[in-house]
């Protein structure tokens, strides 16, 4: 029996040994890096290419690309992160980046890999304030793979059977929303069939808290430690989210399917979805005779009639970050690799997907792309989403406030108190 | 003076012993890396504050994450959730596989494609499943529609997943789907053990169907009944996938928000891998518990013929 836990230990001793070998580098040898990103079909040719390309240009680099469903890459990150064993190369959104940068996992730029003499000239080749989320105590922690916002998209045909002209009668404000939506929606008793706008519930902080903000309202105070300030805003807010669902007006839930992908089929279920320039792209994908139909079109995100602040959705970003745990050249060829991608954006930008650099967002080719100044204008009457180490607990609190009134028939005014208290209680924990 | 005994012969018994520990060594090593260490690792992490991306070196907190969550509204909802849904499904679980193997067994003509079809289900992946019945509860879904044939109530939405009480059922159903066929292959392999001689004896006797089963397959079934209830129940204590994909199509958290869910999303989107860890340790607590309290009021897991 000794000898036998004598040979097992041997061989746990012999494997250790093996498997502890796996990051150490010649300084001079080849270079492996692992680039983890989210899954788009879009993307997935170009930057196939533009690795082949870059592994010909930098003789024993090799880069893998592993895509992982936008739904759990963040969890996946978080995962492989925590056991140190994350990946050289990886793109997040900025709410999930953040705790990243707070806890010294990634490093900051090389500004020698990717060719800029200073950080002011590299934060001076892209769009101002699109770097601010990662512009960190004086140090510069990703790059932008996307910085993007959305609008209201439309599909004509649908506004017109429902005796609208999509030219006149796009909703401009929120009431007009609803107005709209009444008179397009079609239900079966009280199963909605055809819907006229819905939300995206799966991103309150990106699209719905404009909203409160619109009215007055904030999420946390501007010194970080007062948490749902505005107390009428909220109600209002509350109030609105009430009529809109099966308890008030019916117009739109939770539980009916995601309008964002339902769009693109144009099967008469949904005429207003609320998505960025990348939609474009996936409905040439999914439904080209749709796309080239010219039935569609963006228009500009709403406001309240009795708005105190014209706010758009917010925008936010996927930005490209290197892992700190790296080696120094794995940092280094990492960087210079994202820097190569930078230098690709107007193949990017004819996927739908924009690297907001002066250069890009001046050419020809941007303003030429369809809906660019809906966006654009949009844009600069928006704010980056909020992000901090709390924002998804954040998040989930104001989504089970809102659905509470929605959904579960609880009266604004104490939704409203149970999410000042809970969300309280996140800002002080810290 | 050093004297050299022969060495002594094994015995057949301890030779035996000895290939049954070598055989039994992989299992252990299994269980020691994937389920001891973790276990003890959880405990040892429950006691500090750990984040879960920070190289800091985490605070010792001492039994704080424990006290937090015996305070907190949200772990008694998530210990709420988790017992009404492992009492709701398990014991429907208990009694339909009881009752359908009890059926199957007597029927001589299609009974192996009845307990393919009811096996299905559970070679399915639990996120597969959820994703079928997240089509069938939809609002337009076919769940509405069989209830409002049935019912003649034509357009009502049943809000299988907005309505609090019906969005804890809805979970419950998918869970019963998926395992119903699992148990009732293992109760007819508890059955397939009982000698027919006994059958025989009782039909000589006189005793109908139902009495047979009453009285002959039912205390014979014992040990696996035990066996499908302690399964069943520590299923039920872990679900997990069911309640996730629900809330993340549009369902509402706090109903269905299981301890295995609250353990997620406090250490995955709430980063604090500590509090999580409690939690976690909380939840074997309760399962042990459980466990115990079956094995205690079954009394025996032994039958003899």
């Amino acid at each position: 029996m000794k000898r036998i836990v004598a040979l097992a230990l041997m061989t746990a001793l012999v494997a250790s040994a093996l498997f502890a070998g796996g990051q150490k580098e010649d300084a001079d040898g080849p270079v492996s890096l692992t680039y983890w990103t989210h899954e788009d079909p879009n993307r997935t040719p170009l930057e196939e290419r533009l690795i082949r390309e870059f592994e010909a240009a930098n003789p024993g680099v090799t880069i893998r690309r592993v895509t992982h469903p936008s739904t759990r890459i963040a969890e996946l990150l978080l995962t492989a992160f925590a056991a140190n064993q994350g990946p050289n190369i990886f793109n997040t959104q900025l709410e999930n980046s953040f705790a990243y940068v707070a806890n010294h996992r990634v490093a900051p730029v090389n500004l020698e890999a990717v060719g800029a003499s200073s950080l002011e000239a590299l934060l001076g080749r892209y769009v101002e304030g699109s770097l601010d989320p990662v512009h960190i105590e004086g140090k510069l922690y990703g790059l932008p793979l996307e910085v993007l916002n959305w609008s209201i998209f439309i599909n004509d045909r649908i506004f017109r059977d429902a005796g609208l002209d999509p030219d006149r009668d796009y909703p401009k404000t929120w009431e007009d929303m609803v107005r709209v939506s009444e008179q397009i929606v079609r239900r079966e008793g009280n199963i909605i069939t055809r819907r006229g706008f819905d939300f995206r519930y799966s991103d309150y902080l990106i699209a719905l808290l404009p909203m409160v903000e619109q009215l007055g309202g904030q999420l946390v105070s501007d010194d970080g430690k007062t948490a749902i300030v505005g107390e009428e805003a909220w109600l209002e807010f509350l109030r609105f989210m009430e009529q809109w669902g099966p308890g008030g007006q019916n117009l739109g839930s939770p539980t009916y399917r995601n309008a964002r992908s339902l769009f693109n089929h144009d099967n008469d279920d949904i005429a207003m979805t609320h998505t960025g320039m990348y939609q474009q792209a996936r409905i040439m994908a999914d439904n080209p005779e749709f796309y080239e139909s010219g039935e569609w079109r963006v228009v500009p995100f709403p406001v309240f009639e009795n708005a105190v602040n014209d706010i758009a959705a917010c925008y936010y970003g996927q930005y490209l970050m290197v892992n700190a745990q790296a080696t120094e050249r794995q940092q280094y060829y990492s960087w210079k690799f994202i820097e190569f991608m930078q230098q690709h954006a107007e193949e990017y930008l004819q996927i739908g997907i924009i690297q907001p650099s002066r250069e890009l967002m001046e050419s020809d080719l941007y303003l030429s792309m369809p809906y660019a100044d809906v966006f654009a204008a949009d844009m600069e009457r928006a704010r980056v989403v909020y992000h901090a180490g709390n924002s998804s607990k954040l998040q989930e609190l104001f989504k089970t406030a809102v659905e509470s009134v929605m959904l579960g028939g609880v009266s604004p005014e104490r939704a409203y108190a149970t999410l000042k208290a809970q969300a309280q209680e996140v800002i002080d924990e810290g | 003076m050093n004297r050299k005994y022969p060495k002594k012969a094994r015995t057949l018994q301890q030779s035996q012993d000895l290939w049954g520990r070598l055989f039994v060594l992989p299992a252990v090593l299994f269980f020691s890396i994937f389920n001891f260490y973790p276990i003890l690792n959880a405990l040892w992490t429950s006691l500090f504050n750990r984040r879960i991306l920070s190289f800091a070196k985490p605070d010792f907190i001492g039994l704080q994450n424990y006290i937090f969550l015996l305070q907190s509204g949200s772990f008694w909802n998530s210990v709420r959730a988790t017992l009404v849904f492992t009492a709701g499904t398990f014991l429907s679980l208990l009694a339909l596989s009881l009752l359908v193997a009890g059926l199957l067994s007597r029927i001589s003509r299609g009974s192996r494609f009845l307990q393919t079809a009811y096996y299905t289900p559970a070679v399915l992946s639990s996120v597969v499943a959820a994703t079928i019945w997240l089509l069938i509860f939809d609002p337009r879904g076919i769940a509405n529609q069989f209830i409002n044939t049935l019912m003649n109530t034509p357009g009502v939405d049943h809000r299988w997943f907005s309505h609090p009480v019906r969005v804890q059922i809805a979970t419950m159903v998918v869970y019963f789907w998926k395992y119903i066929g699992y148990f009732v292959i293992v109760v007819l392999a508890g059955m397939a053990s009982i000698p027919k001689t006994i059958y025989e004896a009782a039909t000589i006797d006189g005793a109908n169907g139902w009495q047979q089963y009453w009285r002959i397959t039912f205390p014979l079934l014992k040990p696996t009944v035990v066996l499908v209830s302690i399964m069943s129940m520590l299923q039920c204590l872990k679900t997990f996938s069911t309640q996730y994909l629900f809330t993340q199509s549009g369902a509402p958290l706090a109903p269905i928000n299981v301890i295995t869910l609250n353990i997620y999303n406090t250490g995955i989107r709430d980063h604090r891998i500590g509090r999580a860890s409690a939690m976690s340790i909380i939840l074997l607590i309760i399962m042990m518990v459980f466990t115990y309290i079956q094995f205690k009021t079954s009394k025996t897991d032994e039958v003899s013929y």
